[in-house]
């Protein structure tokens, strides 16, 4: 089956950046966004979902909170809808826990997850609290853990 | 003072009556013995403060009863005044030898009797006196040995106990690095299991689709070059950040979606995944074959294959790095000697256990010389720097830039350490050095940190200096000597 729509005789013609628009519209538009400031979890991460989770959802990652927040803003723009966040807590500039906060204060339906190193007590709390945290996995995660999270999260939606 | 008592001594019974009567009037408790051998009993049971001793008389003459007094361990301190009449042969040096200590004769002029006994009264209380002072001193002196020696062992005591305490700073040091460490640790940890997983989905994978990959090489060997100008096209690949890959995947979607290809949104990611994003245009031809799409899904799993096993070298290295200086920073020198240092390196260490703090916000800049080694107590080194460092950022609330600076000049190497905190008033200043002053809230400092960096600088026959301005920062100033 082709992922490509069908371009039928009355179908309008398109310009080639408004076609694509479209077009990734109907791959998905549906994404999942990772954010941690090391790269070689953000790599073994998102292959993890990718390959469980297949083509149904759009990967995205961020390097720190606020590229988290700018990636946010662009997917929306985009008519993307963001379903789950999972987030690092320890990283430069703005925290994990704050991070969460900032993104449910205005998305209240996005589901907030933490993957934190650090049992950090008080920003998990915190986290719960004013991020309306779905989940708190530590690292080392396990796959099968990570996946029931991410689908016990989804079915929130 | 106890009544003086006299003994006298004559065979003159008239002698003795007199001067009986006359020593009564004067105060004195006075014995009497008529002859030598009653004058020794006497003297030996009642222990007089004097002897008047008469020395011609039968049987024992005065000297020899002098003799035997002297001989007693108990009365030969008592001093003996010989009594001789005027008309009798006397031996004055004989009288001094056998221990008398003066003389009077008869007839008696009983002022001068009474003036002689007075003054060697006088003179034997102040023996006394002395006896028992040197006595008294003797004590002292014990007792003054004796509050030395618990000094010293207190002293001994109180070394240890600051031993101790400057091995429990560091160890405070090493319990606030801990949490942090964690992370340090269970991050490449994570890379680690998750990579593995990676790596063995795509094993199998790869295993599982063989027979129908080597079909497809052998039926067209179009497919063996895709499967080959991915790989390497992926090897060739260097990394790139979240910012980059979506850029990427947005060209990548650009351009396939005017080509007729099948599955499009799994060939964009994969060739996202593998980073394939340089000479797209000569794969574009191979890829417009139905069966394209597996052999790029082969050369996934091999891509992921190394992929994965490239971050678990990374996540390895990551987390020796950090053991490693952890192993250096919690080492104890039992040695107590000296060793060759890098300076430089002994400072790095302590970065690399402060990096997840220091990266939070910190901006670390690094201007060295290459630095002979250094000769010095190389943990005590350590927590110099660590002391130093855990200060800085403080005073930084995690956020600014810290400035280290190794300088190598005249036989002296330099270490100084710039913060852009918030510095400290001229009053601090001056008392930074005290132990258990602080400026910190309870329990997040002891206060001997400062005071343990100077007394291991002075113990490297070091200096440290400081200079600070409030609101734009702190220097720490680190002087050592570069002998060897």
């Amino acid at each position: 089956m082709l992922d490509r729509p069908k371009l039928g005789s009355n179908a309008p013609a398109l310009e080639p950046e408004k076609y694509c628009h479209r077009y990734k519209k109907t791959m998905s538009n549906k994404a999942i966004l990772c954010v941690d400031d090391e790269f070689i979890i953000l790599e073994t991460l998102v292959e993890q979902l990718e390959k469980k989770l297949g083509n149904k959802y759009i990967y995205e990652t961020a390097e720190t909170a606020e590229e988290g927040l700018e990636v946010l803003e662009e997917l929306i723009n985009d008519n993307v809808d963001i379903l789950i966040i999972v987030s690092d807590w320890l990283m430069p500039g703005m925290k994990g826990d704050e991070f969460l906060t900032k993104v449910y204060q205005q998305f209240p339906d996005i589901v907030t997850v933490m993957l934190t190193g650090q049992a950090d007590e008080e920003s998990i709390v915190h986290a719960k609290n004013s991020a309306n945290l779905h989940a708190c996995l530590f690292k080392p995660w396990s796959e099968e853990e990570l996946i029931r999270t991410i689908k016990s999260g989804l079915e929130k939606l | 003072m106890t009544k003086h008592s006299i003994l006298i001594v004559d065979d003159t019974q008239a002698n003795l009556r007199f001067l009986f009567s006359t020593l009564i009037k004067q105060g004195y408790q006075v014995y009497s013995a008529i002859n030598g051998k009653v004058a020794v009993k006497v003297a030996q049971k009642n222990l007089p403060s004097l002897i008047l001793l008469d020395i011609m008389m039968p049987e024992m003459d005065g000297y020899e009863v002098c003799e035997h007094m002297k001989a007693d361990e108990q009365t030969r301190n008592i001093p003996v005044i010989f009594v001789s009449a005027l008309n009798e042969t006397f031996d004055k040096v004989k009288a001094f030898s056998v221990g008398g200590v003066d003389y009077v004769t008869k007839p008696f002029q009983m002022e001068e009797v009474l003036a002689r006994v007075a003054t060697h009264l006088a003179l034997r209380d102040m023996q006394k006196k002395l006896v028992a002072q040197n006595v008294q001193l003797q004590e002292e002196i014990t007792e003054r040995k004796q509050a030395e020696n618990n000094l010293q062992k207190t002293l001994e005591n109180l070394r240890s106990t600051q031993s101790q305490l400057i091995q429990s700073e560091k160890l405070a040091a090493l319990g606030q690095l801990i949490a942090g460490i964690a992370h340090e640790i269970n991050t490449p940890l994570g890379a680690i299991r998750a990579s593995i997983d990676n790596l063995l989905d795509s094993f199998n994978d790869a295993i599982m689709t063989l027979p129908q990959l080597s079909q497809s090489i052998v039926e067209n060997d179009k497919h063996l070059k895709l499967l080959f100008t991915l790989l390497k096209k992926s090897k060739a690949s260097t990394d790139l950040t979240s910012k980059e890959k979506r850029i990427l995947k947005r060209t990548l979607q650009q351009k396939l979606s005017n080509e007729n290809i099948a599955e499009i949104s799994t060939l964009v990611n994969i060739l996202t995944y593998m980073k394939i994003s340089e000479g797209f245009d000569e794969l574009l031809p191979l890829l417009k074959n139905e069966q394209s799409i597996s052999i790029i899904k082969a050369a996934r799993n091999f891509v992921s294959m190394r992929k994965n096993s490239d971050n678990i070298n990374l996540a390895v290295d990551k987390a020796s790095k950090v053991i490693f200086a952890l192993r250096k920073f919690a080492h104890q020198d039992a040695s107590g000697e000296k060793t060759e240092i890098d300076i430089i390196d002994s400072i790095e260490t302590v970065l690399t256990l402060y990096h997840n703090q220091i990266k939070q916000g910190v901006e670390v800049v690094k201007y060295c010389q290459s630095l002979p080694p250094v000769l010095c107590y190389a943990d005590e080194i350590h927590q110099v720097w660590t002391n130093i460092i855990h200060n800085a950022l403080q005073a930084m609330t995690l956020s600014g830039t810290l400035t280290i600076e190794v300088i190598h000049s005249e036989n002296q190497i330099i270490v100084s350490f710039t913060d852009t905190g918030c510095g400290m008033s001229s009053a601090i200043k001056e008392r930074i050095f005290e132990p258990f002053f602080t400026t910190k809230r309870r329990g997040e400092g002891s206060g001997i940190g400062l005071d343990i960096v100077k007394r291991i600088v002075d113990k490297h026959q070091g200096k440290i200096e400081i200079e600070s301005e409030i609101g734009k920062g702190t220097t720490f100033r680190v002087f050592l000597d570069d002998m060897r």
